[in-house]
């Protein structure tokens, strides 16, 4: 559920920026020929600057940790499944895929535990992304051809999990997908 | 003479980006209407639209900053007609040949053409990839020698130092580098660069087709290129409207001259390193790119924000708030596209997050940020110089009632289409499917009420299409 505050977030911000818009906008329309505009504009300006900093510095600072790259970085994960994505269908298995006569299998991965996703693509990029039951995007990653990327991710809730691909990938990408088992 | 040849030259520019534009947003439409159901398009037909969408876009808001800031720059540097004239018969043709591959070839790798996709394409003519790739080669070409033609004209007048407003860190600087010239300057680098890549890219597609199978080429290296490429023009043809605003907006609105002082000079500098490496934000779930450039897409995205809000929104503030300015349409267009672009921004810095990214990458909410800041955003300004640009040798030009109501109508377009698209990203919608699946219901009626919005935006940009192309006809046809 991070997409809801983020969209909530956003609705905040581009509220407030409307109304800041709107204020100076009639500002100008009422002001009379004789006013002077904002007093002390370089002071202002300075301390809008600053705190639209620390803002920013903050933000990083308590947002970079939680990258992906970071998540779960020093555990040893309980399972791995290669994928091999390729136009328009995703291979996935316990086993290394042969990309000359690529197979796989059904797939069904332990609750709260840590699983790695080998991810490759067997032609073009291709999008690997993981959708919860309530159809909700809950981490992804990309499918590039002549690399393996490792997502890392660890599964809360038993059920029905589908992979849809995100990354634009010809004729059929809007119909490329699979899906696993999270017991 | 030769202002009269540079007006005229302009007005080419100005109507053939307009319908373009045109052409372009109903594009966009049917591709919303086939997501809503309502129409019925292959798969195809659909990613070719959207190919032609995408980059005609580009290409077009592109030109559009850049004939403004000929036309401006003429007041400081004498500029090259003949070059003028190249760029725009190298932009006609190559937008001849881009929309031959899509629309008959029916090249359909989208505007980002990630590579190997161009030459893993099913359902293309066999030709169209080459087609497209000459056609980018074409476009490249042309806006690259209008680019360096520019500078080059900028730097027989401004020493490099002085081109970059360096003097204006030390008190009393001898030489005064007006706004225009150092965001033109600046910007200008930043298109030159990535025109670059963009020529490296090329030459390595074209190096693989010719080599038929024995040279492959790195996909993560592509990759690099290919958003260094995309993530650059289209940043900087934002701030090619952005410098058009520094000169006129101070102008239109009957106050004095904006000056470059040396927090705008230092903005402007430090706005030029962030640029060239903000792009590293669209390989944040390329894992297998080093850790160190993912945060630098971090950290440059953030920056980014900071010359832009803390010097050019807040100069746009102090110019207006409690001022009995004149407002005309042009500044209104540029105060509106000011809005526009910063909540766009806000939108994209947003997704510029990591630990968002995972979560919205590829959703519905990348083109809400980015036709946040494009159509109500670059396209404002672009409109307002347009707008600026027909009426300066004609009547008078306040906003009558019908100007209000045409803005409005463009407010409410505009605002509506792009709201359905920021709650379809976060409702987890991806972006670019033909169709969606049955398991996000409410996809297809969000797609629907997108593209409703966006033809009642698309009315008010028809509005202002015949009445700015009426005036420009007539600079055209006029013999003095």
């Amino acid at each position: 559920m991070q997409q809801q505050p983020i969209l909530v977030l956003f609705l905040a911000l581009a509220g407030i920026t409307t109304i800041v818009f709107t204020y100076i906008f009639v500002s100008s329309k009422k002001a009379a020929q004789s006013e002077k505009g904002m007093s002390n504009p370089l002071k202002k300006r300075f301390w809008f600057s600053l705190i639209l900093f620390v803002v920013l510095g903050i933000f990083t600072t308590a947002t970079i940790p939680d990258s992906p790259y970071y998540l779960f970085a020093d555990e040893t994960p309980a399972k791995v499944v290669h994928v091999a994505a390729k136009q328009f269908a995703f291979v996935l298995s316990d086993k290394a895929i042969d990309p000359t006569n690529p197979s796989g299998e059904n797939i069904e991965l332990p609750a709260e535990e840590l699983v790695e996703f080998r991810v490759t693509s067997l032609d073009v990029n291709h999008g690997f992304a993981i959708y919860d039951k309530s159809n909700r995007l809950i981490t992804q990653v990309q499918a590039m051809p002549g690399y393996v990327n490792r997502l890392r991710y660890k599964f809360k809730e038993p059920g029905q999990y589908d992979i849809l691909c995100l990354e634009y990938c010809g004729m059929a990408h809007q119909a490329m997908r699979a899906s696993f088992i999270v017991k | 003479m030769e202002s009269l040849k540079l007006k005229k030259i302009t007005s080419v520019w100005v109507i053939t980006v307009l319908i373009l534009f045109v052409v372009s947003i109903i594009l966009g439409i049917l591709m919303r209407l086939n997501q809503g159901e309502v129409i019925s398009q292959s798969p195809v037909t659909f990613y070719s639209n959207m190919t032609t969408h995408g980059l005609t876009m580009i290409g077009i808001w592109f030109v559009a900053g850049m004939a403004a800031v000929n036309y401006l720059m003429q007041r400081y540097v004498k500029t090259s007609y003949t070059v003028n004239v190249i760029a725009l018969v190298f932009t006609v043709v190559g937008v001849l040949m881009l929309w031959t591959s899509t629309f008959i070839g029916k090249f359909h790798a989208a505007w980002t053409f990630l590579y190997p996709l161009p030459f893993k394409e099913i359902g293309s003519a066999t030709w169209a990839t080459l087609l497209f790739l000459a056609s980018l080669t074409v476009l490249g070409i042309g806006w690259l020698i209008w680019s360096i033609s520019l500078m080059t004209q900028i730097l027989k007048k401004y020493s490099i130092a002085q081109a970059f407003a360096w003097q204006h860190f030390k008190k009393n600087p001898k030489v005064e580098t007006p706004p225009f010239i150092l965001i033109s300057m600046i910007t200008l680098i930043g298109v030159i660069a990535c025109l670059l890549a963009a020529v490296v890219l090329l030459v390595l597609f074209y190096a693989e087709y010719f080599s038929k199978g024995n040279f492959v080429n790195d996909a993560l290296l592509m990759k690099n290129l290919t958003y260094f490429f995309g993530h650059t023009i289209a940043n900087e043809m934002l701030y090619l409207g952005l410098a058009v605003i520094y000169e006129l907006f101070s102008e239109v609105s009957g106050r004095p001259k904006w000056k470059t002082t040396w927090y705008v000079a230092l903005a402007w500098n430090f706005t030029l390193i962030f640029v060239l490496t903000a792009f590293f934000h669209h390989l944040y779930m390329d894992f297998v790119q080093p850790e160190g450039f993912q945060i630098i897409g971090q950290l440059a995205s953030y920056l980014a924000s900071l010359p832009a809000a803390g010097v050019t929104v807040f100069s746009v503030f102090i110019a207006v708030y409690r001022t009995k300015i004149k407002w005309s349409l042009t500044n209104l267009l540029f105060f509106i596209g000011i809005a526009g672009w910063v909540i766009g921004g806000l939108g994209a810095v947003i997704d510029s997050t990591i630990s968002n990214n995972i979560v919205l990458h590829n959703t519905l909410w990348v083109p809400a940020h980015f036709h946040t800041y494009n159509a109500m955003g670059n396209v404002l300004f672009s409109l307002g110089f347009f707008y600026w640009f027909s009426t300066q040798f004609s009547e008078n030009s306040k906003v009558s009632k019908f100007t209000t109501s045409t803005l409005t109508l463009l407010l409410i377009g505009g605002i509506g289409f792009l709201l359905a698209f920021y709650f379809g990203g976060a409702d987890s919608i991806p972006r670019r499917y033909s169709s969606y699946p049955a398991d996000f219901p409410m996809a297809a009626p969000m797609a629907n009420i997108g593209a409703a919005f966006a033809t009642v935006y698309l009315i008010a940009i028809l509005i202002f299409f015949f009445n700015i192309s009426k005036r420009c006809l007539k600079i055209l046809f006029s013999p003095s």
